[in-house]
């Protein structure tokens, strides 16, 4: 009983949270930032305190269509639920000085808080029209945030918005349908329904949320909102959209993959070999993962760089879960807690580095700044070492999980994708580092320092998550068999330190030991020598020609040639058509809004006219 | 039992250390006596080592720094543990292949980092060099790991060596004509010798990622690279080699593969970064992809 209690308090508290924060705006600033940072946290305790529990709660009978409308937690949703409230958390903390001073914080705060509400509504949705209600309000609360800053971000917002909206319509439609013959809502209820329907029919239901899930999710090719909406957010909000709000796709498609459809009946959804609904899925994901990767290289704003890497690293989970092998679904399912970890991580540090240098983050402009934000820089390189996937970083395990997987399944092509996915991140990553950390650091950039204590903490906390699941991946991997169990398949074997001797060879402590150990002696090695005198950023070797202060930006262009070699074939096709459809539809409204003349004359002539064609359709009728 | 294992795994880095000291000392004599000279004795590195360590005066730029060229060689020094070496193989119960490939990116990391906090020019441009021959090479790479392990059906390195005991038609080599051909092409650039060595190209870019290091930094950078080519090439003898009976079988193809090496960088010249990329992405790429295909259609 304590338990229902406890689950029943969550949602009201969240959408509670963000109606009372925009009204405490009003008194004060600083009961806005205590209520916003408490109601942010409020969910990641009631949350955590219902960790294991499987809750169901009717909360409201739909008079006139006879559904009950209900919420439930099991351990799939405990996990989508701990993680984004854990993140939107850290991105309040975050924002508290990011945004300090600038306009509208009680809408922002709000927002983010809405936002939160919506998508802990999403995971805990047991029925198909609270998922919907709670889709639509994330949905809208999100274009709000997008478009905060005005001015380009509109645009970005409404590129979102039309998108989300065709989205949400695919869903709608198949919500609709699934009531009209299946009589239900619920959503393990329809799951047993819609094993006995035609294969037609369920390819549609499942083609409709794959659509609904997949916009939102960012695969390719309808991933065209992502790389706009991230870079014109403010970074705090990039962090949660990027690390959660995105991810609430891969929610969506394990719901409808393996609670609605079952598994076993996704599987026979095929009509002959390659025509087969998981092998698509999985090529789209190999897609999804190479083509933006590549997009990334080339990028030079080191958050558009970054969101091009949220849309790549979604490939992975859409692979990883392709083929609903429990190792697959594993890796998928951990390498979405992992990308949440990084993705904030680096949005955050990019966000530091904005805050700081005055809102720059254009790569070619920065350098040198670990010597000025050394804890800005050490979240850096672990955060691109997670989203590269060194070993000792949660990322690697959850690769490591996937790539065995499409060995393992027989398909190297696909797996090739996804390694090659890794070195094509590499580059681009340390390319994020290199212009912004490392070098010299420009004259005007000289008096920068690190930010303040309440953007450290959250920078700091997303390090050690990510280091700590990296050496001990059973603490993610057991929730996560948790959540195949209640997904209905088979759960993955697990020990602390990677996966036991029969599923392969990965111990994540004997590599540790093995780093810690090297380290160690080469350190002492190290130290027996003679210690070394610190020189200055312009006491170096240039071979005689000394480079000149501040005229010379050597990491601009910093692979010119491959870019020269990758740039001719990765344009954005997706994006082309895009605004090719934009450009089209715009010229058509155009024609369409001449009918608005602005002369009542006209007006009352449309009246008159549409009037007469009634009338002249119910005499029709009559003869 | 746990002493000979720990032992095992301790002695596998030495065993690598040595080679590569030896490598060191051999390149420079082969190389010598294929362009008419005496060159130095095959002690020399070791001179050089121990002088480098022993220097009076050592140049650091930072803690980064530091740390840089320590990871950089830690990093070598726990790949090797990683790799079987002809029936050593202490670690491999806790990672496979997958690892080891991943495991090769902490010492270049260490290096690039240090590179970028040595503030020098001449470091980053070497090490967006090296970064985009990596990817250059990685392509071909990848394509003939995976052929291996799809060949073998099987991520484990130690299970690739043992499926290729019975006899020299059992090697990777011969299972995998095409992908072996595509990564004996791809050496020269994994090794990042001659003819692609621009990313430490001594003339142009003063050494590149090299160029602010001095005394024991120079000697440590100068150790990883040697162990470095010890890895690329004991994986090379453990994918399509065979790998070896023993230590000492395993060992002789290391050093005959590392010797055709040497004879291919003392002779040929310099390329520019995009001339490797267009060689890199074609013949060997294509012939990997062959490789892969067939390797997948033979299994599937």
């Amino acid at each position: 009983m304590a338990m229902e209690t406890l689950f029943a308090v969550i949602l009201p508290a969240a959408f509670g949270g963000a109606l009372l924060v925009y009204l405490a705006g009003k008194v004060s600033g600083a009961l806005r930032n205590l209520l916003a940072v408490l109601f942010a946290a409020a969910p990641v305790v009631l949350v955590a305190l219902l960790h294991g529990q499987d809750v169901r709660l009717g909360y409201y009978a739909l008079p006139f269509l006879q559904a009950e409308l209900a919420l439930r937690v099991d351990a799939l949703a405990w996990f989508f639920a701990i993680t984004v409230s854990a993140i939107d958390l850290l991105a309040v903390v975050f924002s508290l000085r990011y945004m300090q001073g600038k306009r509208g914080l009680d809408f922002y705060y709000s927002c983010m808080l809405l936002v939160n509400a919506g998508m802990l509504g999403i995971v805990f949705s047991a029925d198909l029209i609270s998922l919907f209600v709670c889709w639509e309000i994330m949905s809208w609360a999100t274009y709000l945030l997008i478009s905060y800053k005005g001015g380009k971000a509109v645009a970005a917002g409404l590129k979102y918005m039309i998108m989300s909206t065709a989205g949400s319509c695919a869903m709608l439609l198949a919500v609709a349908s699934l009531y009209a013959t299946c009589g239900t809502f619920d959503i393990a209820a329809l799951g047993q329904q819609l094993s006995g329907m035609s294969p037609g029919y369920r390819l549609f239901i499942l083609l409709m949320f794959v659509l609904a899930f997949g916009i939102k999710n960012a695969i390719v090719p309808v991933h065209v909102w992502l790389p706009d909406a991230h870079s014109e957010a403010v970074s705090p909000f990039s962090a949660v959209l990027s690390g959660v709000l995105v991810r609430m796709g891969v929610y969506g498609l394990l719901l409808v993959l393996f609670v609605m459809m079952r598994w076993a009946s996704v599987l026979r959804l095929s009509i002959s070999w390659p025509v087969d609904f998981h092998y698509i899925l999985a090529w789209v994901g190999a897609i999804t993962i190479v083509v933006p990767t590549c997009i990334a290289l080339l990028q030079d704003d080191a958050k558009r760089l970054l969101a091009w890497h949220g849309i790549g690293q979604g490939g992975y989970m859409v692979l990883g879960i392709a083929f609903g092998t429990s190792m697959g679904i594993a890796g998928g399912v951990f390498h979405t807690l992992n990308h949440a970890t990084y993705i904030a991580l680096l949005f955050m540090v990019v966000g530091a580095v904005e805050y700081r240098t005055g809102g720059v983050r254009n790569l070619n402009e920065l350098g040198g700044l670990a010597k000025r934000m050394p804890v800005s820089f050490v979240g850096g390189l672990i955060g691109i070492s997670g989203l590269i996937g060194l070993p000792l970083t949660n990322g690697f395990v959850s690769k490591w999980l996937i790539y065995k997987t499409l060995i393992g399944e027989g398909h190297p092509f696909l797996a090739f994708a996804a390694l090659i996915g890794t070195w094509l991140t590499i580059l681009s990553v340390f390319k994020l580092l290199h212009n912004i950390f490392l070098g010299q650091v420009p004259q005007k950039y000289a008096g920068v320092r690190e930010v303040p204590l309440s953007m450290q903490l959250p920078v700091a906390v997303l390090s050690l998550t990510i280091l700590a699941l990296g050496v001990f991946p059973g603490l993610a991997l057991r929730p996560i068999a948790a959540v195949q169990s209640s997904l209905g398949v088979p759960a993955i074997k697990t020990t602390l330190f990677g996966v036991p001797r029969e599923l392969g060879e990965l111990n994540t402590i004997n590599i540790l030991a093995g780093v810690a150990l090297s380290l160690a002696a080469v350190y002492g090695l190290f130290a027996l020598g003679k210690r070394a005198r610190r020189a200055d950023q312009f006491d170096s070797y240039g071979a005689g020609s000394y480079v000149p202060t501040d005229r010379y930006q050597y990491s601009a262009k910093f692979y010119q040639r491959a870019y020269e070699f990758i740039g001719p074939y990765v344009r954005d096709r997706a994006d082309d058509f895009y605004a090719w459809f934009v450009g089209k539809a715009e010229g058509l409204f155009e024609e369409v809004r001449k009918i608005y003349t602005g002369n009542v004359n006209t007006y009352a002539a449309y009246i008159v006219i549409f009037l007469t064609l009634l009338i002249l359709l119910k005499m029709g009728g009559q003869l | 039992m746990m002493v000979k294992r720990i032992a095992l795994i301790l002695a596998l880095p030495v065993v690598g250390f040595l080679v590569a000291v030896l490598f060191m000392g051999l390149s420079r004599k082969i190389t010598a006596r294929i362009q008419r000279r005496y060159g130095p004795p095959l002690y020399q590195p070791i001179i050089d080592v121990v002088k480098l360590l022993t220097q009076k005066e050592n140049i650091s730029h930072g803690v980064l720094f530091d740390f840089g060229i320590l990871l950089g060689l830690a990093g070598a020094l726990v790949t090797i543990a990683f790799i079987p070496a002809g029936g050593i193989h202490p670690l491999s119960t806790s990672g496979d292949f997958l690892v080891v490939l991943y495991l090769m990116l902490l010492s270049p990391l260490g290096l690039a980092l240090a590179a970028g906090a040595s503030e020098n020019p001449n470091a980053s441009i070497g090490v967006s060099r090296k970064l985009t021959l990596a990817l250059g090479y990685e392509v071909p790479f990848l394509l003939a790991a995976l052929a291996v392990m799809t060949r073998f059906g099987t991520t484990s390195l130690v299970e690739i060596v043992s499926a290729q005991q019975s006899s020299m038609l059992g090697w990777g080599a011969a299972a995998l004509p095409l992908s072996a051909l595509a990564t004996f092409l791809v050496l020269p650039a994994m090794l990042g010798i001659r003819p692609f060595d621009f990313a430490t190209a001594p003339q142009e870019i003063a050494s590149g990622p090299l160029v602010e290091l001095g005394g024991k930094y120079l000697a440590f950078a100068a150790i990883q690279g040697a162990l470095h080519t010890y890895i690329v090439l004991s994986l090379f003898v453990d994918l399509f080699l065979g790998g070896g009976a023993n230590i000492l079988t395993f060992l002789a193809k290391v050093l005959a593969v590392f010797f055709v090496g040497t004879c291919i960088n003392a002779v040929l010249p310099r390329v520019s970064v995009a001339q490797a990329l267009r060689y890199l992405w074609k013949w060997p790429t294509l012939l990997a992809l062959a490789g892969l295909a067939i390797a997948a259609v033979m299994r599937g």
